[in-house]
């Protein structure tokens, strides 16, 4: 017995209220002049004698009713055997459908043990969720045995990577809101990569009790192919061929030789074989991948030795197209940008794009769409007609790079990039004579590919207000260098010095090359084309909000996972099955990704027993001794008391009307 | 119609006492129809033959030369027989129930009486208000304006203190040396005994004595809400008693109270007169005049 309030005891003082007014109200009777007292008698009338009794039985019934209020708010508790009300408790079966139970009969195995649970539960309510990547419940509370048994059988085995983190955390959202004690069955390979990072993000209510059901006790043999890396594109019918490179990896394995297949468009094209080392890796590289035009789903696949076949192959796609064109717009007589943009974009590895030079005379007549980006550079003037095509082109999905260079400095702005510009730096007067980069964003590609740009000396840049531009690059006084923003679906890149090798050196630094070459990939989208993602994994499908035109998605089983109003709006997919995505993004590209589970999946290692035994809040007990389903350890569970506090409370309150009324009403003298 | 007018809590309304009493008087007047009994003036009644050792004073010499034979000439009393109305002003009197205290009544019937004395009759009238001490004297006279002091002695009667007969009573002998009609009007809250006791010698000088016992409707059938702290207008004592108290046994108990004091006074012949301040003041001169036509 114990309160969960104990200090709402502290308004029992509020007892005193009562008794003070009960023995203030005693005598209410009024004085009254008469003649003479000659003939009167001192007379104590007989009921009041006894409507005092009564009053005390009223102070009594008052003083019970505050006193089971200030109980009532207190909270009291009883410890009772949660044994003792197994009935009153909730049954939720969880089956684990990640990606591991695919292996040999791991999730059937699962299934029809949740059955037996439910079978041995009473009348108790019962709920059914099935837990891959994230907690999904399957019913509601509910005591109807067949709805929870097709609740079971409904579940199929998904591509998601298991974590008992968040699945703790669900179950931690849930318990509130359940007001009984929970007994939570968990059917599951207890895979220990699925573990949380801290332990303590596992930790369960008071009110749960666990019980694990685990369908592997030991880790089975497995290889996988753990890792493929291939370009997502690949340009021009006469380009260099592209090598594709694969990790096998095998888990608790001997080692073998396994035979390693590079499949495209589901021929394969290339076997291998490989011999992996005693549980471990190793690497298998395919030197051409021949491809045609146009997506192509291509796969690496090792031949089938164990009893998880569905983690054999690795998806990736890859597209074949020409070469994009890209448009250099500089001032008249600049030689210098073309040379050095130029050169960086022909010595990058694959030469992906055409450079086309003019000068912004020429550039009236251009249709900008024609183009995978444009590249501004110092341009004194922007001409009002091509700088409205630009914004509209922007706003479409397409890609700019400006350098604003030494001639923006007479204005206020940057054009189509909207940044005022706050003032012109002229590093060769410091002492110094130069500026260097203070701080870089690395997550940034072209920034990560070119390590930040060191040694890179700057002479003159321009001070621009970013506004709501994301700043990648800052010089040492904090100057933005490199900025980018979005608008519409297309984006922006600003770098506020110039390419010229005159207001900088940055064109005969290594880091150029990369960066130009990244950036060009960063503005055509190409980045983004192809490839290959994790299961859970989000793909961006447009840039703003408002655009209201619609993207088409389709699931690897043909299937369009989004609804009309989704794809009007969603900016993002979550990719929840492994296989490919066909694509149509908002700005028009179309797309086709190779997705694959989480190579965690693919260790099917168990948790250790003392790992499941704290879990459990046990010290040395065995998974299994826990599985017995149907018969809780004896544990005791706080009862709260309120309810029935406040019914005795109810009832006084009653009892104190109906005698105040009968008491306290006034008397009439009968006539 | 002038019956109405002469209930008490329309009196009440009418200011100045002379007023008042006219009302009462010519209203009463006007409704006796000239009745044989009115009047206070002790009158011829009867011869009685002489007896020795009668008074010699009293023979008619007139008889006597005519007849030569003695009568006594017997009187229903002296031709001025003064008037004098002792009134109790003590606290109890100011208790009302219903608008007209019991001093208010008192001074009606008082007014009324001097008014029907000086004017009606001729007789000299006076007045002593006490309480527990003689208060103010007016004496017996049927000088010019005696109604007047009369009416501002009778304005100026406060009730206050309380009533003692026993202590003003020695005294009344002193102002009530010339035999007459003595009333004395009174609440009478004291034992019937001592205040017999106490008035009888007034009689047994030669008075003709009534006493007009004034009562609120309250005094005789009071009643209660529920149990009540009573307080005495007099003496501020408290007494807490109960409705059914007030409902049987008081009044029992003052029914026994005036049934015994209108007992003792006849016994010791002494008029009685029951007044209750509800009702008309018509009644109450009908029933004491109507009382002493019997008496003589």
């Amino acid at each position: 017995m114990g309160l969960f309030s104990p200090w709402f005891l502290a308004a029992l003082a509020g007892l005193g209220l009562p008794l003070y007014l009960h023995l203030l109200k005693r005598q209410t009777a009024r004085p009254k002049q008469v003649s003479s007292l000659m003939l009167y008698e001192s007379r104590t009338q007989a009921s009041t004698r006894h409507r005092k009794l009564r009053y005390f039985l009223l102070l009594s019934l008052r003083l019970a009713v505050l006193l089971l209020l200030i109980v009532a708010f207190a909270n009291p508790f009883v410890n009772r055997n949660a044994a003792t009300f197994t009935s009153n408790r909730l049954v939720l079966v969880i089956v684990d459908n990640s990606f591991s139970m695919r292996a040999a009969a791991r999730l059937a195995d699962a299934k029809q043990a949740a059955l037996g649970v439910l079978a041995g539960k009473g009348a108790a309510r019962g709920q059914v969720a099935a837990f891959g990547s994230q907690l999904q419940f399957l019913t509601q509370a509910i005591e109807d045995q067949a709805a929870l048994r097709a609740a079971v059988e409904s579940i199929q085995p998904g591509d998601g990577h298991g974590n008992f983190g968040e699945l703790a955390r669900a179950v931690r959202a849930l318990a509130p809101s359940v007001h009984t004690p929970i007994e939570l069955h968990l059917f599951s390979d207890m895979q220990r990569s699925a573990l949380a990072g801290n332990f303590s993000d596992m930790a369960l209510p008071a009110n749960v009790q666990f019980i694990p059901h685990a369908v592997a006790t030991r880790p089975e043999p497995n290889w996988t192919v753990e890792a493929v890396d291939a370009p997502g594109q690949v340009w021009g019918k006469d380009a260099r061929p592209v090598h594709v490179r694969a990790v096998i990896a095998g888990f608790h394995t001997p080692a073998a030789q396994r035979i390693a297949s590079l499949v495209v468009n589901g021929k394969a094209t290339a076997t291998k074989p490989v011999a992996v080392p005693a549980n471990g890796r190793a690497a298998v590289d395919f030197p051409a991948l021949e491809v045609p035009y146009g997506f192509n789903r291509c796969e690496v696949k090792i031949d089938s030795a164990d009893a998880f076949p569905a983690d054999d192959q690795h998806h990736f796609a890859v597209e074949r197209s020409d070469p994009q064109k890209a448009l250099l717009v500089h001032n008249y007589g600049d030689s210098r940008s073309p040379l050095y943009i130029g050169a960086a974009l022909s010595a990058a590895a694959q030469s992906a794009f055409l450079l086309e030079s003019i000068n912004a005379n020429e550039a009236a007549d251009r249709t900008p769409s024609n183009y995978a980006f444009i590249i501004l550079s110092d341009l004194n003037t922007v001409p009002a007609l091509l700088e409205n095509s630009l914004a509209s082109y922007v706003r479409a999905g397409g890609s700019l790079f400006i350098a604003a260079g030494t001639s923006a400095g007479a204005r206020l702005q940057i054009p189509i990039f909207g940044a005022r510009i706050a003032e012109t730096r002229d590093y060769s007067r410091i002492p110094d004579r130069f500026m260097t980069v203070g701080s870089s964003d690395s997550s940034f590609p072209a920034v990560a590919k070119a390590e930040g740009w060191p040694g890179v000396k700057f002479f003159y840049a321009l001070a621009v207000d970013p506004g709501d531009a994301r700043v990648i690059v800052r010089l040492s006084d904090q100057t933005p260098v490199l900025l980018e923003k979005r608008i519409g679906e297309g984006r922006v890149v600003l770098f506020t010095s110039g390419l010229d090798n005159l207001t900088n050196d940055f064109p005969l630094n290594p880091a150029f090359v990369p960066f130009i070459e990244q950036t060009a990939r960063y503005l055509s989208g190409s980045q983004r084309q192809g490839g290959a993602r994790v299961v859970d994994a989000y793909l961006e499908l447009r840039n703003a909000r408002e655009q209201g035109q619609g993207v088409e998605v389709t699931g690897p089983e043909g299937k369009r996972p989004l609804t009309l109003k989704e794809a009007a709006s969603a900016q993002s997919i979550q990719l929840t099955e492994a296989g490919y995505y066909q694509l149509r993004l908002a700005n028009g590209r179309q797309n086709l990704v190779g997705v694959n589970p989480d190579p965690k999946e693919s260790n099917l290692d168990v948790i250790p027993a003392d790992v499941m035994a704290l879990w459990q809040g046990k010290s040395n007990s065995g998974t299994q001794e826990a599985s017995a389903p149907g018969a809780p350890p004896p544990r005791t569970t706080p009862e709260s008391l309120w309810w029935y506090v406040m019914l005795f409370v109810f009832a006084a309150a009653i009892a104190e009307s109906v005698l105040a009324s009968r008491y306290l009403g006034t008397q009439r003298e009968e006539s | 119609m002038l019956q109405r007018f002469l209930k008490p809590s329309v009196l009440a309304a009418i200011s100045g006492l002379e007023l008042v009493a006219k009302t009462v008087v010519d209203g009463f007047v006007a409704g006796l129809h000239r009745s044989p009994d009115f009047g206070f003036s002790q009158e011829f009644a009867e011869y009685q033959a002489y007896t020795p050792g009668d008074d010699l004073r009293h023979v008619d010499w007139n008889v006597f030369a005519r007849t030569e034979r003695m009568y006594l000439k017997r009187y229903r009393g002296e031709t001025n027989s003064p008037l004098t109305i002792l009134l109790d002003a003590s606290n109890s009197m100011q208790f009302t129930s219903h608008g007209v205290s019991k001093m208010d009544y008192a001074r009606y019937l008082s007014a009324s009486l001097f008014y029907l004395a000086l004017h009606g009759q001729r007789d000299a009238a006076g007045l002593i208000t006490f309480d527990d001490e003689i208060r103010n004297y007016v004496r017996p006279s049927t000088r010019q304006g005696q109604l007047h002091r009369l009416l501002a002695a009778l304005e100026q009667a406060e009730a206050r203190a309380r009533t003692n007969f026993a202590k003003p009573a020695r005294y009344f002998q002193e102002f009530l040396k010339r035999r007459g009609i003595v009333l004395i009007v009174s609440d009478f809250w004291e034992s019937p005994e001592s205040v017999v006791a106490t008035l009888e010698p007034l009689r047994l000088n030669g008075n003709e004595v009534v006493l007009f016992h004034v009562l609120d409707p309250e005094d005789v059938r009071p009643s209660l809400d529920g149990p009540s702290i009573l307080v005495d207008l007099e003496t501020n004592e408290q007494l807490e008693t109960t409705p059914d108290f007030a409902k049987k046994e008081y009044r029992s108990k003052v029914d026994a109270h005036i049934a015994d004091l209108r007992d003792r006074a006849q016994a010791a012949g002494l008029g009685y007169c029951l007044l209750i301040t509800d009702r008309p003041l018509d009644d109450a001169l009908r029933e004491y005049l109507t009382l002493r036509g019997g008496r003589n």
